[in-house]
């Protein structure tokens, strides 16, 4: 979800630059070790929820951008609202408390 | 999917370009890092640490596509082959046992395949049913049946159909869309070459397209054409077309002589066709002819004469269908009573109906290659065990790496799949080639025995029996191998000696081979004991040196009984005066010929007559069949006709007609309006059917005194020495008198009786060759058990040898052991033995499916090849050096 939400926001990112993003948007309190993004992003490719183009950095080096498709785009929407329903059953749970 | 199988063909680029992006990851990061004051290497092993195990990410990303099962099945494979190759002589073994398992399954299975599983070379065969004629016990007084049958023909109390109750069937029932009557008449075909007899077969008109045929140029017959004195037409095959007529396209404007009669050429039939009939006999059938019945015979409910073949209506089931017979048939019953009473007709699907009389003997020689198939698959996973046992070290060095138990098992179950894949490869190979000995060996008479090939079926069926026996033969070694405790199995490495259940699993395997070996040796005894007997089995007549052939006259040029009779007499006469004829004989039919049977009434009890073989022979019949005469005298040339009818008859007869009476000068007679005929003598009884018939009751007539309602046809000489060498000779006589007669069926007596035992000499040939080579297969399971555990014991017996024991001791030890594995597996052997032997009873002859002798004959034999095989590891035992055997250890 974090990925597709991060592609969403930002357009097409290689594998170091969404995990800077993550990194930045949630001021480290999520820090994941950084490999599993990349086996993340296999799956994702193979449902097709993005896609992936080869292109040049900045830097002038070959890197892999991803960037969402519109089953990318539902597939958040359903995440997210799916979250949305976690997050306020448990939020509900917390104000009874 | 398309995406992971472009992924998969591209996984090399692919697994390059997540590389690529990973060190950009962690290069990017060291930079960062770098930016922030950390030195460059502090920089990127930090990176490295952040970014956790890099080859671990990339087998994970590779496995989320799914492919990781395959790749490492390819690998298991591929290791399975190499590990394969190393040990060619290990290989080879397995794979030629195989082979021979399953090519003579396949052999055998595609002769099933084609006679019994495939469907009749007709549309909608499924609709197909035969119809025949059932009598009970107690005969109706008007009734004779000839003409051939089909199928399971001489069933008691079957017989075929009477063209008079055809005629109700047809039109009373609501169950068949069409009924056909068709029977086997062959003619003489004149006009064209050399005279010739060729088959053809008289049907009704629908006869076609209740099979679901037509006449591809030309037309099929009409109702007009089956009227009694319609222009006679006929419908020629294709085969017929080419061969006689050139494949001439104007042939449908010809015509045909046949038997004398000019009969016009209406229709072709598409290529390949075949009757019903020509699906249980070779002989190719040329030609058909309505049958035209004439109103006498359409008047006479007792004369059984045609087969019958129907094609159900639609949605019609055969039990509907029988029910619907059995109404008309119990009607038939009460309004001609005469001929019709205990006579009910019977339906069967055509395609069961024609293979009837072969099914059983199939369905065994089926079975019995399964045994063998079972065999060597015991065989094989044996030898595997033996294997894995010597691979112990290998194994257990894969688990310490941490192997799983899954992988291992795997591994080894690769290993027997692609055996099994290679057995399955000889076994097709082998299997084409035995199937072309089968074929040489196989009787003509099998259903559809021309038919068989090998298709796609056959290889199907193989290649799951192979797959099947694959995971069969591999379970056993996989499951031991993946067992393999890595510590104890490194420990007891070094002596390579397998566990404890390994020596019982390889004991169960061997028993488990000795048993199915003697389940099939015991059914081999048991047929090959029937077979002597019925080889042993008098005929009651000499058929050595006699030649016999069939002289069919065309009623057309002969229409009176006294010019066929004319005829034989002359060639007779001819014969006679060649050199090297001892005598001469001409009947109706010579004895395993076919014949004429039917009621006879004697003075004692004119009103209940026996069912009896009647024949019509001449005065030399009984010299040259040599068939002795017990009492009174045969016939003479002075019993024609004017002089006093007179009989012989056999001494069954005479017992059964004339009990506690002398039956010379009594008075018998076939049928109510045929003369009294007076009995003259008694001959030996003969066996007309061959050894396996039945001795009936028989009367002889007179062939010079023609009251008989058969015509002659069958002239026999015997000779002073090789029969063969006076078939042009008499066939000169024929044309002599008649250049346009053919002479047909020309074979010794010696002949006749070896053909009619062929089917049963090729099953006990088979099941004999089947025995021999599961008992070969037992052997050398168990020379492999024994040698292997003498190997492997060799350290206990040096010890043993080395504190005293003598090598007698030894070779005891070793024979116990063999003894033990035999003894258990003739016990099991046995047992299966007597359950499945049910399944043989209806093949034997003579003798009981629990027939000690083939039972004991069978344990002998096992017992003393297995003990001779056993021998020889027992005594390598026993010669040990007990220096060198210790030192080896």
């Amino acid at each position: 979800m974090l990925i597709l939400k991060t592609l969403a926001r930002s357009g097409p990112l290689h594998g170091f630059e969404i995990a800077e993003s993550i990194r930045k948007t949630t001021e480290d309190i999520l820090q994941v070790e950084e490999g599993s993004l990349y086996p993340a992003l296999q799956r994702m490719l193979i449902k097709a929820w993005i896609v992936g183009e080869w292109g040049k950095t900045e830097e002038n080096r070959r890197a892999r951008y991803y960037r969402l498709t519109p089953e990318g785009h539902q597939q958040l929407a359903r995440e997210l609202a799916r979250y949305g329903r976690v997050a306020g059953a448990i939020a509900r749970i917390l104000q009874t408390a | 999917m398309f995406a992971r199988l472009r992924h998969f063909l591209d996984r090399n680029r692919e697994a390059a370009d997540l590389r690529e992006e990973m060190r950009l990851h962690v290069e990017l990061r060291a930079r960062q890092l770098e930016q922030h004051g950390i030195s460059a290497e502090e920089a990127r092993s930090m990176a490295q640490r952040q970014f956790g195990n890099a080859s671990m990410v990339e087998d994970h990303s590779r496995e989320a596509w799914g492919f990781g099962s395959w790749e490492r099945l390819g690998q298991d494979v591929r290791l399975a082959a190499r590990s394969l190759r190393k040990t060619p002589g290990f290989t080879a073994i397995a794979v030629l046992t195989l082979g021979l398992g399953l090519g003579m399954n396949t052999a055998v299975f595609t002769v099933v395949d084609a006679v019994m599983l495939r469907a009749l070379p007709y549309p909608e065969p499924g609709r197909l049913v035969s119809l025949w004629e059932e009598v009970k016990r107690e005969k109706p007084d008007d009734m004779s049946s000839h003409g051939s049958q089909l199928g399971s023909a001489g069933r008691s109390g079957r017989t075929t159909v009477s063209q008079a109750n055809l005629v109700d069937y047809r039109n009373r029932t609501k169950s068949f869309s069409r009924l056909a009557a068709f029977s086997l008449t062959p003619k003489n075909l004149t006009g064209v070459g050399t005279p010739e007899r060729i088959a053809g077969e008289t049907v009704d008109w629908p006869f076609f397209s209740v099979l679901g045929v037509a006449p591809v140029p030309g037309r099929d017959f009409l109702p007009e054409d089956d009227r009694f004195g319609a222009d006679p037409v006929v419908i020629v095959t294709h085969e017929f077309w080419l061969r006689h007529l050139g494949a001439d396209p104007q042939a449908l404007a010809q015509s045909l002589n046949l038997d004398g009669s000019t009969y016009r050429i209406i229709g072709v039939l598409p290529p390949a066709f075949r009757s019903p009939t020509q699906l249980t006999i070779p002989d190719e059938i040329a030609f058909y002819v309505p049958s035209a019945a004439s109103p006498k015979l359409l008047a006479s409910h007792g004369d059984h004469e045609v087969n019958v073949v129907g094609r159900l209506r639609p949605g019609v089931t055969l039990q509907a269908a029988q029910n619907d017979l059995k109404l008309v048939s119990s009607a038939l019953a009460r309004q001609y009573p005469g001929s019709n009473r205990n006579v009910s007709a019977a339906i069967a699907p055509l395609a069961d109906d024609l293979v009837s009389g072969v099914r059983q003997s199939l369905w065994v020689l089926l079975g019995a290659t399964a045994l063998i198939v079972l065999i060597t698959c015991v065989n094989v996973a044996n030898l595997l065990l033996v294997r894995a046992t010597a691979r112990r070290h290998e194994t257990s060095v894969r688990f310490a790496l941490g192997a799983s138990r899954l992988r291992i098992a795997r591994q080894f179950l690769a290993e027997s799949l692609l055996l099994a894949l290679a057995g399955c490869a000889a076994g097709i190979l082998l299997g084409r080639l035995l199937m072309k000995v089968l074929l040489a060996l196989a009787p003509k008479t099998i259903p559809l025995i021309a038919t068989v090939t090998m298709d796609w079926r056959v290889f199907a069926v193989a290649a799951a029996i192979a797959t099947l026996t694959g995971v069969a033969f591999g379970l056993a070694p996989a499951w031991q191998a993946a067992q393999t405790k890595a510590s104890e199995a490194l420990k007891t490495a070094a002596r390579n000696t397998g566990g404890r259940s390994q020596v019982r699993w390889r004991a169960v395997l061997t028993a488990t081979e000795v048993a199915l070996s003697l389940v099939l040796l015991v059914g081999a005894g048991l047929l090959l004991k029937s077979f002597v007997l019925l080889m042993g089995v008098d005929l009651g007549f000499q058929p050595e040196r006699v030649l016999a052939m069939n002289v069919n006259l065309p009623k057309l040029r002969y229409p009176t009984p006294e010019s066929r009779l004319m005829f034989y007499q002359q060639l007779e006469e001819r014969v006679r005066a060649l050199p090297g004829v001892q005598s001469v004989a001409y009947a109706n039919r010579m004895p395993l010929r076919g014949g004429w049977g039917g009621d006879v009434e004697t003075d004692l009890a004119p009103e209940s007559g026996p069912d009896v073989d009647l024949q019509a022979v001449s005065p030399g019949y009984f010299e040259t069949l040599g068939i002795p005469l017990m009492r009174g005298r045969g016939f003479t040339p002075a019993d024609r006709n004017g002089a006093p009818p007179v009989a012989v008859v056999n001494q069954t007869f005479a017992r059964q007609c004339f009990p506690n009476t002398d039956p010379l000068g009594h008075r018998v007679r076939h049928g109510t309006g045929a003369p009294w005929m007076t009995v003259v003598g008694v001959v030996n009884d003969i066996r007309r059917s061959g050894k396996d018939g039945q001795i009936r009751p028989q009367v002889y007539l007179s062939a010079a005194q023609t009251g008989y309602p058969v015509a002659l046809a069958d002239f026999a000489v015997r000779t002073a020495s090789d029969p063969r060498q006076l078939v042009k000779g008499v066939q000169a006589q024929v044309w002599s008198l008649d250049k346009d007669q053919p002479v047909t069926a020309v074979h010794t007596f010696e002949e006749i009786v070896t053909a009619a035992a062929a089917e049963r000499r090729f099953q006990t040939t088979l099941l004999a060759t089947f025995a021999t080579v599961a008992l070969g297969l037992a052997v050398i399971g168990l020379f492999g058990v024994l040698s292997y555990s003498v190997s492997q014991r060799t350290g206990e017996l040096g010890i043993r040898l080395a504190l005293g024991a003598r090598p007698r001791a030894i070779l005891g030890l070793v024979l116990r052991q063999a003894g033990g594995l035999i003894g258990t597996g003739v016990a099991l052997g046995l047992a299966a033995a007597l359950a499945l032997t049910r399944y043989l009873q209806s093949l034997l002859f003579g003798i009981q499916r629990t027939d000690w002798t083939a039972y004991a004959a069978a344990v002998g034999l096992l017992a003393a090849i297995s003990m001779l095989a056993a021998l020889v590891p027992a005594r390598r035992g026993s010669k040990l050096d007990p220096m060198a055997a210790l030192r080896e250890e």
